[in-house]
């Protein structure tokens, strides 16, 4: 109940500013130039394909560093050989910003959707590798002894001890990768493009058209929470036997 | 090394051997520009994150062991957690300008997501336990938060503080190389439009080793100062 008074202040207070006639309506337009924006571009099929073409590139890196990332992760986490050779590439270049790569991703993948898919699946390598990584280190080396000592192999023994145990790990790796596959489709949207709700966005702000632009925030944000929800419900289907908070990682 | 041989064979122009890259480097360590872009960006990423960690910091702790406060912050952070928080940058370009202040602001809402969740949790945690006997032992409520809670919760604040950081590179970055006049993005950005390959390569060599060198050190001073804590986050 709380939170929803909080966001009620902010809107009411949003409002108020807006009404004020303290700063220019461009500064801080009011809700209902707002409401009407965001319906004039979901009324409209061009909001759709525009959304589609952004939600495409974040879900092509998403999915393609979803599969690379567990695979990585689970080699990791199986073969101290793989470790000791991948671990180390992967800490050290945690910390920089993939984005640098970008202007070489254009020369190499071209202008259109596919340098920024593989921006978007360098990024999201990241946390899908070493939370993965994490994961199928930590699985109970009981349940790993007691598997191999009633004779399971060793593909048996992944698939039926490793990957459940791993699978809450790789629901929360999904759950930090998701939000930065649609930031980084963003970002490069707002860089170079010509399509996508990135682009959207400073093509508003550039023809003053603020309410146009916070409706766009909108529809991103809710973007992001529906994607992040659905995320979470399918983690409690499949992960039913965990109810821990995938945050906490 | 087997990027090195595979340029020998020859390469198209956007792609440079190691060795060219690491000779631009040097020659451009000695000009002026690459210092002032550097310290540019530094002086965006370091405020923002700054601001962003300890504001995430300081309300996370505080909702870890306050439940009223918990219960009216906690669900709109975790609430807006997942919207990206990039989309913001036009909304504070127009409130802030577009010099370094909508950039710094923007760096430090980006790095107040993870500090405040991670502290939130490393509070959170504690065990009920220690606070029990340390209330028993008569310890007063500011003596237990400063000798059980924080050290406690200090792991998971530097964890969270590791990623703020990596983000805090990524968004100075991104804000640079959208809108700047200054900084290692509009380095690159201009060197792309100018097909200076090498001065991308050298943006992006800076960049890299300013972010390493960052983690290092917050690990070193991890290391120092939890000295109890060998695992790696």
């Amino acid at each position: 109940m709380r939170p929803l008074i909080v966001v009620l202040i902010v809107l009411a207070a949003w409002e108020l500013v807006s009404r004020s006639g303290l700063w220019s309506p461009i500064l801080f337009p009011s809700l209902a130039k707002i409401g009407g924006a965001l319906w004039a571009f979901v009324s409209r099929p061009e909001g759709f394909t525009q959304s589609w073409t952004t939600l495409y590139r974040a879900f092509g890196g998403f999915a393609a560093a979803a599969l690379a990332g567990v695979l990585l992760g689970m080699l990791m986490g199986r073969s101290a050989f793989v470790a000791a050779t991948l671990d180390p590439l992967f800490s050290g270049t945690y910390a920089v910003p993939k984005l640098a790569l970008f202007p070489i991703f254009i020369f190499i993948f071209g202008l259109g959707s596919l340098s920024k898919i593989a921006l978007i699946f360098l990024e999201c390598l990241y946390p899908m590798t070493i939370i993965t990584y994490h994961g199928s280190r930590s699985v109970n080396r009981v349940l790993l002894w007691s598997a191999s000592n009633m004779g399971a192999s060793h593909w048996r023994t992944l698939m039926r001890v490793v990957l459940p145990a791993t699978l809450p790990y790789i629901f929360a790796a999904l759950r930090v990768a998701l939000p930065v596959a649609l930031i980084v489709a963003i970002i490069t949207e707002m860089i170079s493009s010509v399509d996508g709700l990135g682009y959207l966005v400073t093509y508003s702000l550039s023809s003053l058209r603020t309410d146009r632009m916070l409706a766009l925030v909108v529809v991103i944000s809710l973007l992001g929470l529906a994607l992040d929800r659905a995320l979470v419900v399918l983690r409690n289907r499949l992960v039913y036997w965990e109810k821990l908070d995938t945050y906490y990682v | 090394m087997l990027w090195q041989l595979l340029t020998l064979g020859g390469h198209p122009d956007y792609i440079l051997a190691p060795l060219d890259i690491a000779k631009h480097f040097i020659a451009a360590l000695g000009t002026r520009e690459l210092y002032a872009d550097a310290a540019a960006s530094l002086l965006r990423a370091l405020p923002g994150f700054v601001i962003g960690t300890l504001a995430g910091v300081g309300l996370g702790l505080a909702a870890g062991i306050a439940r009223g406060f918990d219960d009216t912050v906690s669900p709109l952070v975790f609430l807006t957690y997942p919207v990206p928080k990039i989309v913001m940058l036009p909304l504070f370009m127009l409130w802030f300008g577009i010099g370094d202040v909508s950039k710094i602001m923007i760096i430090a809402l980006a790095c107040f997501y993870p500090a405040y969740i991670n502290a939130y949790y490393g509070a959170k945690a504690t065990p009920r336990i220690l606070v029990w006997s340390a209330r028993n032992m008569g310890a007063s409520k500011a003596e237990i938060f400063r000798r059980v809670v924080l050290p406690g919760a200090l792991p998971q604040i530097y964890a969270g503080m590791r990623v703020a950081l990596a983000l805090s590179f990524i968004v100075m970055f991104a804000t640079e190389m959208i809108n700047a006049r200054s900084g290692l993005g509009h380095l690159i950005r201009e060197a792309e439009n100018s097909l200076r390959f090498d001065l991308m390569y050298v943006s992006l060599v800076t960049i890299a080793i300013l972010g390493y060198a960052g983690d290092r050190l917050l690990r070193y001073s991890r290391h120092r100062l939890l000295p109890w804590e060998t695992s790696h986050a």
